[in-house]
């Protein structure tokens, strides 16, 4: 295909993307997970196109809320994402939301087992919901390598894109840096409470969410965390909310939902820009380990700045890519000069 | 009669008034219905004039599920397994000329065991027949459902508040009838020993007692008489000397610990009473006329013996394994169970093996294994826990394996399957419809005409009164049995009586086992494999996708799970999603997912609709293309090629047993596509 044709085929697919036709959003959503060198190109077209204004609605200035939803296996997360997506679409007819689920890959096969999708039930052919899984390319969970690249597309289509991740441990600092509002979500007498409180991931979450709150122990469950909360977070101004949350009753969801429509509606055009430095570091760290965090660190000044020198994400990445190789290449004439 | 000296014979059987008697037969049943009520009605009616003398009523898998015939999930098997009934109305047709007050009646019905009730109760009411008359059995076992059978709707806690409800409804109103039906018959089909289905029939039982108990709706006599109302459903297997020997473990059992447990001092409440169907799991594909052999040889095992003789029989149809029984091959059957009874000298003698040392040998060591099983499971707290926590599942997974695995090894002999598999092709297959029944197509439609007409018809206030008084009792824990009748009087549909209580109750999602799959999967062509997705990813720039799903109703979800762990053990990234799908739905994960491959598995004979209905909404996505569609599970090789027309690229079917071809074979296809 020449450069012509490929342009055509992205200019045909953002206009049905706009209209939140579930095809051709997900061709894109595969273009921003391509994790070949050549792709990069491709995506930085998309995005020209994607904020050029198109047609009487200008998306480059299209404000969205990113929300994080993050808990241990069980406690319910998908459910609760499910009948939470289904009201937030009924009670706000404009409103367009896209999920992306998150789950571990296997360490042996490298293959993931993506089963969110039966914890939700979907009104068919809706466009205002999309739903997309992705796996975290690790075994412990947490984002994937791809995640924050979905997000850039996803929070230029949607109003809301909510990301649920598995995992305790470096995905919950991971995804506080992607989304605007991270929601923890914990089970009634999990032992939850404890190991949360021991791993300082107390500190990471906006809002508390103790689900299954139709379990007898529940009641137990939300003191032992509200005496926690004060210990570990006793400098914060605000107490941070705790929701009591079933979808088996749907007690405590009223709340919940008004929670998220309130993020969504305090949402600012362009805040996933401000991220790009935390997520190049992030980048450049798995695809090029230390070497490259020294490089960019050393060499470049640091992500911020570099990402601002070049004019934006992408073009950091391919810039960053050449120089280190080039950086590289020298190392190693030298190093054969040398001996 | 008593002869001259007044002595009786050991060898026969006398009655109340010391005259020598014979045994009246057990009640002659066959399991049916199909298509709509008008064809199902005609049906019994003419098995009626044959002789048969009860009524065993299979519903369609929409009815056992709770939606109406019109749900998008349920169009592609309404009236294929049973009789699709939507309302009242309904019942009126499948019921027409038979007097109800006279009929003993088994619903094979579970999740909307208790809508079902109300229905027939409501039937009653219309026709003016004292609802006390009626007599029957609501199957309403759902522990066998979250095991085997997957027609489960409401949680356990649940379900087990609406079978209790029943039994409390029952006792003071329709005394006769028998609320639930503790069904081992299932657990057999999947491959239970003779152990396991005495102890988790007989767990599940207890449990059931310690609820009824706990609830304290009973006293002490009302109490007795619900344990005088708890009837099995057991299964008959080929190994007929144990399958004797199992059935009289279970009449002791089942007195042993109704007095010791909970004190029932009525030796005739403590009767172990039970219906049979005969085995279906061993009934073969292959040569399939040996059936019938084995069908009478299963009877045996549930006859021969006095003491631990069958209420009511039913047997399957010789062709069961290839399809749905014609009215002909059920007519086969019935006339067995006929000559079984009428023709031989079986019902004039005393029970044949009392005092017989093997036998009591074999009795008592059914008895051990089942009594420590069933202390392992009252021990986690009744079979609820043990469901729950998969111990029930696990061990049906491994009697399941090992059974396959002496069969593949030739340990276990199957006549016509894995010995002696040559032989004169049956001429039983020949003639137009090829030995299969197939179901007529117009059933749909009429069941959808009648349902639009009761919905245009009916008054749609009383329609919502009657559903919010049934959700208050619900939400409140009064008794939904009143309020169902009245739903069923309103002209409420299925449907709209099972959303009504998902609201309050929730939908249960058990755990999908997925996790818990033991593969015999690894070594040199699995690294190979794993090795061309790598290269794969390479070229496509992402894992390999595959679409894993159940379009359908029917909840035999164990062969999809074992595709897509094998898929992720390849390599794939694999989504899994799920039983009960629409098939609009499956092809909208493939689309949003950008899935290389969708991976459905068919078990209810609704293949080729389920393939129509994938493949047109692809063309709506205009993603025919995009992504391949592999089929899996019972489909007859003469659908193979209708499936190759439509677009369907690789079938599976159980003779495919080696995994890892599976996965070659659909790894070759994203190849191909990746060009």
């Amino acid at each position: 295909m020449t450069t012509t044709e490929r342009g055509a085929v992205h200019e045909a697919l953002v206009e049905r993307a706009r209209t939140l036709d579930k095809g051709a959003v997900a061709r894109l959503v595969s273009l921003f997970e391509d994790r070949r060198p050549a792709a990069v190109h491709e995506r930085v077209r998309v995005l020209e196109l994607l904020d050029r204004p198109a047609g009487d609605e200008g998306s480059a200035d299209r404000a969205c809320a990113v929300l994080g939803i993050t808990g241990t296996p069980g406690s319910g997360k998908s459910s609760l994402v499910g009948a939470l997506t289904q009201r937030m679409l009924e009670h706000r007819e404009d409103l367009s939301i896209a999920v992306l689920a998150v789950d571990p890959s296997s360490h042996v096969s490298g293959g993931a087992l993506l089963g969110d999708r039966t914890r939700m039930r979907f009104t068919p052919d809706e466009r205002r919901l999309f739903f997309r899984s992705q796996a975290s390319g690790t075994d412990l969970g947490g984002l994937g390598p791809s995640s924050f690249q979905v997000c850039r597309l996803l929070s230029r289509l949607f109003d809301c894109v909510i990301i649920e991740t598995v995992g305790i441990g470096q995905s919950e600092a991971d995804i506080r840096h992607l989304a605007d509002r991270v929601y923890l979500v914990l089970q009634p007498l999990g032992g939850d409470e404890v190991q949360f409180l021991k791993a300082g991931i107390i500190e990471v979450p906006h809002v508390f969410v103790l689900n299954k709150s139709d379990e007898p122990s529940s009641e137990t469950s939300y003191h032992q965390l509200r005496s926690s909360m004060w210990l570990a977070r006793p400098f914060d101004e605000d107490a941070p909310p705790i929701y009591r949350t079933s979808t088996v009753t749907g007690d405590g969801l009223d709340g919940l939902e008004a929670d998220m429509l309130a993020a969504v509606d305090r949402a600012s055009p362009g805040a996933l820009a401000s991220r790009e430095p935390y997520f190049l570091a992030r980048w450049v760290e798995d695809e090029w380990g230390r070497v490259g965090t020294r490089f960019l660190e050393g060499e470049l000044g640091g992500a911020a700045a570099f990402v601002e020198a070049c004019g934006g994400y992408d073009r950091a990445q391919l810039e960053l890519d050449r120089r280190l190789r080039a950086q590289l290449a020298r190392d190693g004439d030298e190093g054969s000069a040398g001996g | 009669m008593p002869d001259s000296t007044g002595e009786r014979l050991a060898h026969q059987l006398y009655d109340a008034d010391g005259q020598v008697t014979r045994d009246r037969p057990w009640i002659i049943r066959t399991y049916s219905g199909h298509s709509s009520p008008k064809a199902s009605n005609e049906l019994y009616r003419s098995n009626l004039a044959k002789g048969q003398t009860g009524l065993s009523i299979a519903f369609d898998l929409p009815t056992q599920c709770g939606y109406d015939s019109d749900d998008r999930i349920a169009r592609p098997e309404v009236g294929k397994v049973g009789v699709p009934i939507n309302s009242l109305d309904d019942m009126h047709v499948l019921f027409e000329g038979i007097p109800i007050e006279k009929m003993n009646t088994s619903m094979t019905i579970n999740a909307t065991a208790m809508w079902l009730l109300a229905l027939y109760v409501a039937l009653a009411r219309e026709r003016g027949v004292d609802e006390s008359q009626l007599t029957g059995t609501t199957q309403n076992d759902l522990v066998k459902e979250y095991l085997a059978r997957g027609t489960y709707i409401f949680p356990p806690e649940h379900s087990q508040r609406i079978i209790a409800e029943m039994y409390e409804y029952c006792l003071e109103r329709i005394p006769k009838w028998n609320p639930s039906n503790i069904c081992s018959y299932h657990l057999q089909e999947a491959a239970a020993t003779p152990a396991q289905e005495l102890a988790f029939a007989l767990a599940n039982a207890i449990s059931l007692l310690d609820l009824l108990k706990e609830r304290g709706h009973f006293d002490e006599q009302q109490f007795e008489q619900a344990v005088g109302r708890i009837s099995f459903f057991v299964n008959s297997g080929i190994r007929f000397v144990e399958e004797m020997c199992k059935m009289r473990a279970f009449g002791e059992l089942w007195d042993e610990y109704t007095r010791d447990r909970f004190g029932v001092k009525d030796e005739k409440y403590r009767r172990f009473r039970y219906g049979v169907q005969v085995n279906s799991l061993g009934l073969t594909e292959s040569q399939p006329e040996n059936n019938a052999w084995r069908i009478l040889i299963e009877a045996l095992g549930v006859t021969l013996s006095r003491d631990a003789r069958a209420r009511a029989i039913q047997l399957p149809a010789w062709n069961e394994a290839l399809s749905l029984p014609r009215p002909w091959d059920q007519q086969w059957s019935l006339r067995l169970q006929q000559i079984l009874a009428y023709e031989t000298d079986l019902l004039e003698y005393p029970d044949l093996f009392e005092g017989s040392v093997v036998v009591r040998s074999k009795v008592d060591e059914l008895k051990a294994q089942a009594r420590e099983e069933i202390d392992k499971i009252l021990g986690m707290g009744g079979v609820i826990p043990a469901i729950e926590s998969g111990y029930m599942k696990t061990a049906l997974v491994r009697s399941m394996s090992e059974r396959m695995s002496r069969i593949n090894s030739g340990e276990q002999i199957v006549v016509g399957l894995n010995k002696w598999t040559e032989g004169i092709e049956s001429p039983l297959l020949g003639g137009e419809d090829g030995g299969i029944f197939t179901v007529d197509e117009s059933a749909v439609h009429d069941a959808i005409a009648s349902l639009e007409r009761t919905r245009a018809q009916r008054d749609p206030e009383r329609v919502e009164r009657a559903l919010e008084a049934l959700k208050a009792a619900a939400r409140e824990g009064t008794s939904m049995m009143e309020p169902s009748i009245e739903c069923a009087l309103a002209r409420v549909t299925t449907g709209e009586w099972a959303g009504a209580l998902r609201e309050v109750f929730g939908e249960y999602r058990p755990a999908t086992g997925v996790e818990g799959q033991k593969l015999a999967l690894g070594g040199d062509r699995v690294d190979a494999l794993r090795q061309r997705i790598a290269k794969l990813e390479e070229r496509l720039g992402h894992r390999p996708r595959i679409v894993v799903g159940k379009p359908g109703l029917d909840g035999h979800s164990n062969g999809a799970e074992v595709i897509a762990v094998s898929a992720r053990h390849v390599g794939f990234d694999v989504v899994y999603s799920g039983i009960r799908l629409s098939p609009e739905e499956i092809v909208q994960s493939a689309v949003e997912e950008d899935a290389d491959v969708i991976g459905a598995s068919v078990l209810s004979g609704s293949h080729l609709e389920l393939a129509q209905q994938i493949f047109d909404k692809l063309a709506e996505y205009d993603a025919t293309d995009r992504i391949d569609v592999v089929f899996g599970g019972i489909i007859p090789r003469g659908d193979f090629d209708k499936l190759a027309a439509t677009g369907v690229k690789r079938v599976f079917t159980p003779a495919d047993y080696e995994l890892i071809d599976i996965m070659e074979s659909i790894v070759e296809l994203v190849e191909a596509r990746a060009g």
